[in-house]
């Protein structure tokens, strides 16, 4: 089931991914060509189980928090309580190239699938574990769900308005950032392994990821004490830097200039050329100084446009503009769509929704095959019978004893 | 002795040449520099401009201490370089004709200008894997688009999600989308075109062929959205207003020192959370016996909520729950953070010394690889430091 000519043909993971964050590490590595199989647990169910689901109707196999995570692969329904399907788990880690897995820190080991075992079964895999806040330390068995990892890791701190509380990131930003993280280090792993046969232990932490966005803030604390500003959407060196209201409900476009020379054709396509003359404009210094005013003149010229032509206008001029683009919008950007970023599976249950490939793409490629996300052990009899050989009446057995599905 | 002596690195003795003066770009080539691949910046006579962005940490302007230039060029060597400038563009074409990655970034429009697609190193060097990380891509409807970080942010989802839950907005008429002081987008950007360029080098491994990467900040935005846009997808989009009132408590609340999220909406959690609380009268009430209720009447349970925790610290409180087992935690300044047991236990942040002997921390790498570790293999390089050096290594073989 391996594709033709992409990076990770003939690489297969055992994913034991949970929520979102690992999830997106095997769905990554499957955009990539590897085949992925997805280790589940009805038990164990995530977001499964949560909303949304298709037409608000609850059901396994239609929530789009698991179909959009989860493309492209296989899935086998095992109860890992139970000793037999244990087994079965590790004869499919022993025929898998990579590991994923996020579970509480203690887990895998506890089902006996920790480092120090898999790599009995298959010396080398590539093992990558993600935790929130890593897998040693104080807080290693904290439950790190999105906002604490926002409130712990100096994000929020940098997050919301002068003077006013931090905020909280949209997007369970945390979750599927340093999954993204994890796909980098396990291709790493498996570029030195095709060198030297040598697989490895890896370890993430969400929180670490997190901080390593904001080193500027780590820096200036260590030299001064001072904690960081909260700057709304403005920016220390460019003006103006917000987003402005436009035509509509909750419509907004976000505005962004940094030389001198943008800032003229801005003046110019919003038809206040006397701006540019303006001393209290002329430079950056002095727009930083005065952009409450630019901003109140700025908010009055797009408050009467539609997006669409606030951004065409700017962009025109050449002035960095873009739509503040709600969920619907992005999945419905013509521009995403027509580079084949935005992708329309259809799912046998939940229907044809949109979801996101890869993000990028090589030579004008993302993935090969455009298969939904699986319904609940909609592959366990390939994976069994197929990859591991299992005879009709040791899964019969299996499937009556309730250690698969 | 450093333990990671000795031991090998993920991308050893592979070339890349960086171009750019993004952050995106300039963070991707440092994470090839991490695992270990000799990564050359080239910079402009005039220097890339982070140089002069800070924080310095002796006080005044110095281009060879600015903290986020130092924070991108990590483990990297530095080249003074103009690809632009004729004259030069042989000696760049030498460089990138030895390399294995080139990584660009930058305004598509400047890409195409400097001629730095991979079409132009076609034949110089048919395996070369070039990353171009740009606001919108190099191809699509809005390829020609300028952009930064804000509008990616903007345009990639994440700006009209925040604040997410279960923060919130209370007036969303008058509380406009947001993003961080940081430039968020640009090194999540950067961080998936690193992983591209390793999948370049995989994929090459094959076909023996390079690629052209294509990444923009558009997409590396709207690739950490997928529970967001789940909700557009399956159902209906989120508003922006406070949301999660359905199954309470799942919130963010002010205490005596700060704030505190508190997640106990499945009802043992909610009982412990009461007897983190003292057990008080309200806790057994009919109309908070469950998640659907407590959320229904989430307007007289707050106040009650609230007054408990105004009358402790987050760390109390944070505690008091957690000992319980119930999710909760206190939102930690940055000092905090840096401060904390967790993050001194696992050596997370790097310490440097400036040259007036101030010293001071930046972010270390949340990658641990146990046969392949991280190592800080240099410091980023000053202003053409490398640019005799690198040139006689690698055109030597030319």
């Amino acid at each position: 089931m391996s594709s033709s000519s992409l990076p990770l043909r003939g690489i297969r993971v055992a994913d034991f991914g949970q929520v979102i964050a690992a999830p997106v590490t095997a769905q990554m590595l499957g955009w990539l060509g590897a085949e992925v199989i997805l280790v589940e647990t009805e038990s164990r169910f995530t977001t499964r189980v949560w909303p949304p689901f298709a037409d608000g109707k609850f059901g396994i196999n239609q929530s789009g928090g698991f179909n959009l995570v989860n493309n492209n692969k296989l899935s086998c329904s095992l109860d890992l309580g139970n000793p037999d399907a244990l087994a079965v788990a590790r004869d499919i880690v022993r025929v898998s190239d990579v590991l994923v897995e996020n579970y509480a820190t203690g887990v895998m080991e506890r089902l006996g699938l920790g480092y120090d075992e898999v790599r009995k079964l298959r010396p080398d895999i590539v093992y990558m574990s993600l935790g929130a806040f890593g897998r040693s330390g104080p807080f290693k068995d904290l439950t790190g769900f999105h906002s604490v990892i926002n409130l712990f890791s100096g994000l929020a701190a940098v997050t919301g308005y002068p003077g006013t509380h931090p905020r909280i990131m949209g997007g369970l930003i945390p979750d599927a950032f340093s999954g993204c993280y994890c796909v980098l280090a396990v291709l790493e792993a498996l570029y030195h392994r095709s060198r030297t046969g040598e697989g490895q232990f890896i370890e993430v932490s969400m929180t670490e990821a997190l901080t390593g966005m904001i080193p500027e803030a780590v820096m200036e604390f260590s030299l001064t004490g001072r904690e960081p500003e909260k700057t709304g959407n403005r920016d220390g060196r460019k003006a103006p830097h917000n987003v402005f209201r436009c035509q509509g409900e909750e419509k907004w476009v976000a505005v962004s200039v940094e030389t001198d020379e943008q800032f003229r054709a801005l003046a110019q396509a919003t038809g206040n050329p006397g701006w540019a003359d303006d001393p209290r404009y002329a430079t950056t210094q002095a727009r930083l100084e005065n952009q409450d005013a630019l901003e109140s003149s700025l908010r009055q010229w797009t408050a009467g446009l539609s997006v669409k032509t606030v951004v065409a206008t700017l962009q025109t001029a050449g002035v960095p503009a873009a739509p503040v683009n709600d969920s619907a919008e992005v999945l419905a950007d013509s521009h995403l769509v027509e580079r084949g970023f935005v992708v329309r599976p259809e799912h046998p249950v939940a229907g044809t929704r949109p979801v996101l490939s890869l993000p990028w793409a090589a030579d004008g490629r993302r993935a090969d095959e455009l298969r939904p996300a699986p319904t609940f052990g909609e592959h366990n009899d390939w994976v069994l019978k197929e990859l591991l050989q299992v005879p009709d009446e040791e899964y019969e057995r299996l499937v009556s004893t309730g250690a698969i599905g | 002795m450093d333990k990671k002596e000795g031991k090998p690195a993920a991308l050893a003795g592979v070339r890349v040449v960086e171009c750019t003066e993004t952050e995106s770009a300039s963070f991707c080539a440092r994470l090839l520099g991490d695992a270990g691949a000799d990564v050359v910046k080239v910079e402009p006579p005039s220097g890339d401009q982070h140089r002069k962005r800070g924080p310095f940490p002796d006080g005044l302007p110095d281009p060879d201490w600015s903290g986020m230039f130092l924070y991108l060029n990590a483990n990297k060597r530095g080249v003074t370089l103009d690809p632009g400038d004729s004259s030069q563009r042989k000696v760049f074409d030498d460089l990138v004709a030895t390399a294995d990655i080139l990584v660009v970034g930058g305004q598509s429009a400047e890409i195409e200008g400097l001629g730095l697609r991979r079409e132009a190193f076609q034949e110089l060097n048919p395996s070369l894997v070039v990353c171009a990380i740009t606001p919108f891509g190099l191809s699509g409807p809005n390829s020609g688009y300028v952009g930064d970080d804000l509008t990616a942010v903007a345009a990639g989802g994440l700006s009209f999600a925040t604040p997410g839950v279960p923060d919130g907005v209370a007036d969303p008429a008058n509380e406009p989308p947001l993003t961080a002081n940081t430039p968020l987008a640009e090194l999540m950007t950067g961080v998936l075109g690193a992983s591209a360029c390793v999948a370049g080098l995989l994929a090459r491994q094959f076909s023996g062929q390079g690629c052209e990467i294509d990444l923009s900040l558009q997409e590396g935005v709207a690739a950490v959205m997928p529970y967001e846009l789940a909700h557009a997808a399956y159902h209906e989009p989120k508003k922006r207003e406070l949301l999660g009132f359905a199954l309470m408590p799942n919130v963010y609340l002010p205490c005596k020192d700060g704030y505190i999220v508190i997640m106990a909406v499945l009802d043992g959690h909610w009982r412990s959370l009461m007897a983190a609380a003292g057990n008080p009268d309200w806790g057994d009430l009919e109309v908070f016996a469950t998640a659907q209720e407590r959320g229904r009447n989430w307007d007289a349970l707050e106040p009650l909520l609230l007054e408990w925790t105004m009358s402790h610290t987050g760390e109390e409180i944070a505690r008091m729950a957690q000992e319980r087992g119930v999710p909760c935690f206190p939102a930690y300044s940055v000092g905090q953070m840096m401060g904390s047991a967790h993050v001194t236990e696992r050596e997370f942040l790097q310490e440097f010394t400036s040259p007036g002997g101030q010293s001071f921390k930046l972010p270390g790498h949340p990658i641990r690889m146990a046969a392949t570790p991280w190592r800080s293999f240099r410091p980023a390089p000053r202003l053409g430091q490398h640019t005799a050096e690198v040139l006689r290594e690698w055109l030597s073989e030319l």
